[in-house]
Order: structure tokens, then sequence, then C-alpha cells
């Protein structure tokens, strides 16, 4: 089911809204001029996820090395700060953890997320 | 003075502060005339033929946190020459030691390390729970990545206490040796912690840490909730690649303490299940301590965790053991 978020232009880079549609509600992000949707729903705890920080994360070659990368992609939950990749969903630290993520595209120039 | 506090030890002169109520090592173990767990022989008696244990790793202890640190490795080198000159030769098939280091001095404790690693009986490393630091932390890392370059497992095992340690607890004085000697010998938990977050496992694949003091029931507790913080932490120490329980198997073991697990026995064939001791756990005497504990103590325990436990965990974990002897 097509659900029509809003005007490409009510979106800007790096905003966000929440839309009452799914089971939880669904955040849809710009990033950069990129869209991704997900589901307002943590695999965690239940957590309105989408709410979260938009940040980077990091990795590691070894003791006390840390590279800061993926800046603008990563989604922190609110409640217990798990990362999720914006653009996939998966939690960085248990890639089993998934927050459901929906197809969006832009039409007509209205943002559309498939259900 | 009346009793019924006359019949308390009465306060050295040096330090007192949680006595135990009496003596710390028992006179059962002392030969006629010396101190407990002086002789040789009788020790030779006492476990390997009386108490029907195979293989004896001895871990000597030292003076504690001694801020001279000189002093403390001397007293380092000294008593890994009196251990090997005085203890091992005495039975070079089932006699094993500890080359005692001090962490203070990392130059000189890899010294004697390298001294010591290829000695046919010397099986481990061994340090104090007393630290001014956690162990994970990067000045011991040279002295970690010796032991582990030689396969020596480092243990960890309460020093005397003749140095200045920060000390008891974070939250003041207890009162009774009650309170004091249940909660001392967890503190391992926080060489731990230290030693996971600070990818010390993740980089050193060949080191494993002993607790020698017990806590092993403490332990998944505490890894239960340094897990769950681990998860929404990862980012700030990303060098940690797994999980923090997934390092116990390979760098972790614990001795046995007297005082550990339920007081029921009947409870213990399912705690040795959640302790993981099958993997994790080896028995240890405690000799001369009053708080000696035969292997008897594992005779519930289920086939497979007993033999672990009383053998086969410690002959995997220091090769130099050597096959078991067969008992007839």
């Amino acid at each position: 089911m097509a659900i029509r978020a809003c005007r490409l232009e009510e979106l800007p880079p790096g905003s966000r809204k929440i839309l009452p549609a799914g089971r939880f509600g669904i955040g849809v992000f710009n990033r950069d001029g990129d869209l991704f949707a997900l589901a307002n729903y943590c695999p965690h705890d239940g957590a309105p996820v989408c709410l979260g920080a938009i940040t980077g994360t990091t990795e590691s070659t070894g003791s006390y090395n840390a590279t800061w990368l993926n800046d603008g992609g990563i989604l922190r939950c609110p409640w217990h700060g798990w990362e999720f990749d914006l653009q996939t969903g998966k939690s960085v630290v248990s890639p089993t953890k998934v927050v459901r993520t929906y197809p969006v595209h832009v039409e007509n120039g209205w943002i559309v997320v498939e259900d | 003075m009346s009793a019924p506090l006359s019949n308390l030890r009465f306060p050295g002169l040096d330090g007192y502060f949680y006595p135990p109520p009496s003596d710390e090592y028992s006179l059962d173990f002392a030969p006629v005339g010396g101190l407990p767990g002086s002789d040789p022989e009788l020790l030779s008696r006492q476990l390997l033929s009386e108490a029907s244990i195979d293989a004896v790793v001895l871990l000597p202890l030292t003076r504690g946190l001694l801020p001279d640190v000189d002093m403390a490795t001397e007293i380092c080198i000294g008593t890994n020459k009196w251990l090997a000159e005085e203890w091992l030769v005495h039975d070079t098939e089932r006699f094993f030691g500890s080359i005692r280091i001090n962490p203070a001095d990392p130059d000189r404790a890899i010294e004697e390390i390298e001294r010591w690693a290829d000695h046919p009986q010397m099986v481990q490393v061994a340090v104090p729970l007393q630290a001014h630091q956690p162990y994970g932390q990067r000045r011991f890392r040279p002295i970690w990545d010796c032991a582990a370059h030689h396969k020596l497992p480092v243990a960890v095992h309460a020093d005397s206490l003749g140095g200045n340690e920060f000390w008891p607890t974070s939250v003041g004085y207890p009162i009774y040796y009650l309170e004091y000697a249940a909660q001392y010998p967890i503190n391992y938990i926080v060489h731990l912690m230290s030693l996971i977050a600070e990818g010390v496992f993740e980089d050193l694949d060949d080191l494993i840490f002993v607790f020698a003091d017990g806590g092993i029931d403490m332990l998944f507790p505490l890894i239960w909730r340094i897990d769950s913080d681990w998860r929404p932490l990862r980012s700030v120490t990303p060098w940690v690649k797994r999980s923090p329980v997934e390092y116990l198997r390979d760098h972790v073991r614990f001795c046995s303490q007297r005082f550990e697990g339920p007081l029921d026995s009947r409870e213990r064939p399912q705690w040795f299940d959640a302790i993981d001791a099958e993997h994790l756990l080896m028995y240890s005497s405690n000799y001369p301590s009053v708080a000696f504990q035969s292997p008897e103590a594992f005779a519930n325990a289920p086939d497979a965790t007993r033999e672990r436990v009383l053998g086969r965990n410690a002959i995997d974990l220091y090769p130099k053991l050597g096959a078991p002897i067969p008992r007839g």
C-alpha cells in the first residue's frame, strides 16, 4: 500500500517526519537528498526508535584506535542507545536485530512510502 | 579487657584491620616446630598421598602492594629462586610453580618471566589482586604480551596486606571480618572488565587470566550487566569486538574457593551448570589455609564436570603438567 508522506520540499536534507502509518508509525528521513523510511519500533525493547539522534559510528583496528564513519547514516535509539544503520535498519552491534525498513520514492513531487 | 572482646586477636603494631577470627593458616599443615605450608615433604604427604591429588601448582604470596617498587620486585625475584630451589626440586614430576612478578615494575617483571618461562615446572605467572590500576590499562600491556608469548597464564590472587592499597570498599570501612572477607576477592571483576574493555583479550589470543581467589559464583550476574551495557556503548570502545561473555571460555579461568556456591549441596549440580564450571573452574585446595578444601568437595558434581574441574581443565591450561598419572 502506498502512503503519501508529504511534499518533497517539506522534508529538506537533514530532517525527518514521523507518519501515523504502520503499526507503530513510520519515520521518513532525508539524508543529503537520499530518503529512508523505518518503522518507529526498536527491535530491542519497542522504543520509538525514529525519535533518536542521527549520528555516525566507530570502527577499530585495535585497542584505543577508533575511526569515525557513516556520519549522518546511523540512528541511535533514544531509550538504550542501540545504533541502527539508516539504510538497512540493521543494528551495528547485533546485526540480526533489525528495524523494519520501507521502500520510499518520489512521485510527482510527493514522497511515497510503500507499506 | 573483658570477654568476649578479650578473646579476639589483639591488634598488632603494624596493621590489624580485619584479622580472621583464628589464624589464617592451619597448624594441621605445619611440621613440628615449623610454620604451616613450610615443609615440602609434609605437603607431599598431605596432598599427593592422603588427598589423592596428582599434581600441585604452588602459588606463593608476596608482601602486598608495597610502595617501594624495588623492594616488591626483589621479593618476587627471591620468591621465585626459593620456590625453584627448595620446592620444585623436591618433586620434579608433581610439583609445579608460579613466577611471581611485580606489575608495577613492568621491565623487570618481563625479565623475571623470561628468566623462568622455560623452566619445566613453572606453569604460570602470578600477580597480586591488589593494584593501583586495573590490569587492562596500557602500562601493563607489555607484561601480558610477554606472558601470552610464552603461553603462560596469569594467576591473580589476593596478596598480603603489607602495602598501600586502595581498600577495602568504595563506600567506606566495614567493621567486622565478616563484612570484609566475603566481598574483597570479588574485586577481580574490575580487572576482568578492564582487560575486556581495553581490548587486551582481543589483541592477545593466547592470554588467559586465572582468578585464583574464587568469585566464580559472582561472575555471571556481573557479566550479564556488562554485556547489556556493551551493546549500547559499543561505539565508545569499538575494539571490543565480541560481547564480554564471549571472552570467558578462551581467556578466563577460576580457582575454587571453599566458601562458594549454594549452602544446600543438593543444589550444587544445577549450580555447576549455571557457572559454566565445566569450562571455567579448576579445583584449588587453599593449602595451607584454614579454608582448605579437599577434592571431595566435588564428589557430587556431575561426572563430566567433576572430571574437568578436578583435572582436565588444569591439564589443558598448563601443558607442562603432562599426562595425568593413572591412579589404580
